[in-house]
């Protein structure tokens, strides 16, 4: 306790005293001026030793942080170019749309142009508009994903995250409540595309998404309601709510739009034979329409298949 | 004032130039600037108390500062290091405390 109590009581150097002693018994004054050169040099001695300690120990922003920052910008460029690139997909799909018309018009042949209207809508190749639900989910408000999306967490399950398994359930519950187009954040899906997951991310058609999810349902937004909500979707999706804290809101409207699946394109092609042309008038055999048959990517998936006819 | 003036050269002159330290130096830092900061506060309690001597300053700074160092080096050796660490933290800022306490009852009489 010697040590603590001399610590406490006088922490001064002991030096101090006895060299004013010994100056006061030199018939010198106790104190020498603080002004010498060796307090001075000392001094700014212990200001660069400062300044460097508080300089090297701050932490810097590491090598990886560049690379980190660095792929961000990179991703987000890429993530760009990619949205223009659909978005040109689509326009040039239009285009391809209206020449087709165009030819099967001066072909003469079977009007098919409802046929394949009617086909592509089913197969999610071009944009509808019309009225339908909403549906919003977000994660819990508790997740961490909050605050800090770009550092997810590398193991474990988080219970208030919004899974690809959620999504399957009501985008299913959806359909079978009458759901006529369906997209999420602005992806449609076709009868091909999928559901999934990768690490933590919700991943639609090969695309990864970002919550908020939103849930774009064409059909009577009424009768949608009235059926999904009591239907094992809409139980698994209150029980969400309520259990895990998951927020959604489901908003019905008059004019919502869903865009075309930008990923569709031709794997299966058939001659226009008798079977198909019920809806067209079954005339004479159409010889001004070329009966081409494409390279069948995948014949065995269970892929919508698409009638084109070009002359 | 002359002594204030060279701490704040001093402060300029690390902060301007911000050379690189060592790896091996770096975690003698740390002990080495609350060992200066031990010594600045008695220094300035000494000036107060009118027994303040240069050579007696000058002394304590470097014995400070290397004692301090050393005592870390000893505790890395050893395999104590954070622990030898953490003692010489604490007595130099009990006594860095107490140099404050004593400058602020000169300064404020209270």
């Amino acid at each position: 306790m010697t040590l603590l109590t001399t610590m406490m009581e006088r922490p001064l150097d002991a030096g101090y005293q006895e060299a004013a002693d010994r100056r006061a018994a030199a018939g010198l004054p106790r104190a020498t001026s603080t002004r010498t050169v060796l307090v001075v040099v000392l001094m700014v001695l212990a200001g660069f030793l400062f300044a460097v300690a508080a300089q090297s120990l701050r932490p810097k922003p590491t090598a990886a942080a560049a690379v980190k920052k660095e792929l961000v910008t990179r991703i987000e460029a890429l993530q760009k170019h990619g949205t223009e690139q659909e978005a040109k997909v689509a326009s040039l799909g239009k285009q391809v749309r209206e020449f087709e018309a165009l030819a099967l018009q001066q072909s003469g042949g079977p009007d098919l142009t409802t046929t394949i209207k009617d086909l592509e809508v089913q197969a999610g190749a071009v944009p509808l508009t019309g009225p339908g639900l909403t549906l919003t989910l977000d994660d819990a408000a508790s997740t961490q994903a909050d605050g800090n999306a770009g550092n997810r967490p590398s193991s474990g399950f988080e219970e208030g995250r919004v899974t690809s398994g959620d999504l399957q359930i009501i985008v299913n519950g959806l359909w079978g409540a009458g759901a006529e187009a369906i997209s999420i954040n602005g992806h449609r899906l076709s009868s091909t595309a999928a559901i999934r997951f990768a690490g933590q991310a919700i991943i639609v058609d090969f695309r990864p998404l970002s919550r908020p999810y939103v849930i774009t349902a064409l059909g009577d937004s009424q009768g949608m309601q009235q059926l999904f909500e009591p239907s094992f979707a809409g139980l698994y999706l209150s029980q969400l709510t309520e259990e895990y804290k998951i927020r959604s809101i489901m908003a019905g409207s008059d004019s919502l739009t869903v865009p075309g699946d930008s990923a569709a394109r031709l794997e299966v092609a058939k001659p226009v034979g008798p079977p198909v042309v019920s809806t067209a008038p079954s005339t004479s055999s159409t010889p001004s329409l070329q009966k081409r048959t494409t390279t069948p990517a995948s014949p065995s998936s269970a892929t919508p298949t698409r009638q084109e006819t070009s002359s | 004032m002359i002594p204030v003036l060279g701490l704040v050269a001093g402060l300029a002159v690390g902060l301007f130039l911000d050379p690189s330290v060592p790896v091996w130096l770096q975690p003698y830092l740390p002990i080495a600037v609350i060992a200066a900061l031990d010594a600045v506060f008695g220094a300035i309690r000494a000036i107060l108390d009118g027994i303040f001597n240069d050579k007696v300053f000058v002394v304590s700074f470097l014995s400070n500062v290397v004692v301090a160092a050393f005592i870390v080096f000893l505790g890395d050796q050893l395999g104590v290091g954070s622990q030898l660490s953490t003692g010489v933290v604490v007595v130099l800022g009990v006594r860095i405390f107490s140099n404050v306490a004593s400058i602020r009852r000169h300064l404020f009489k209270a």
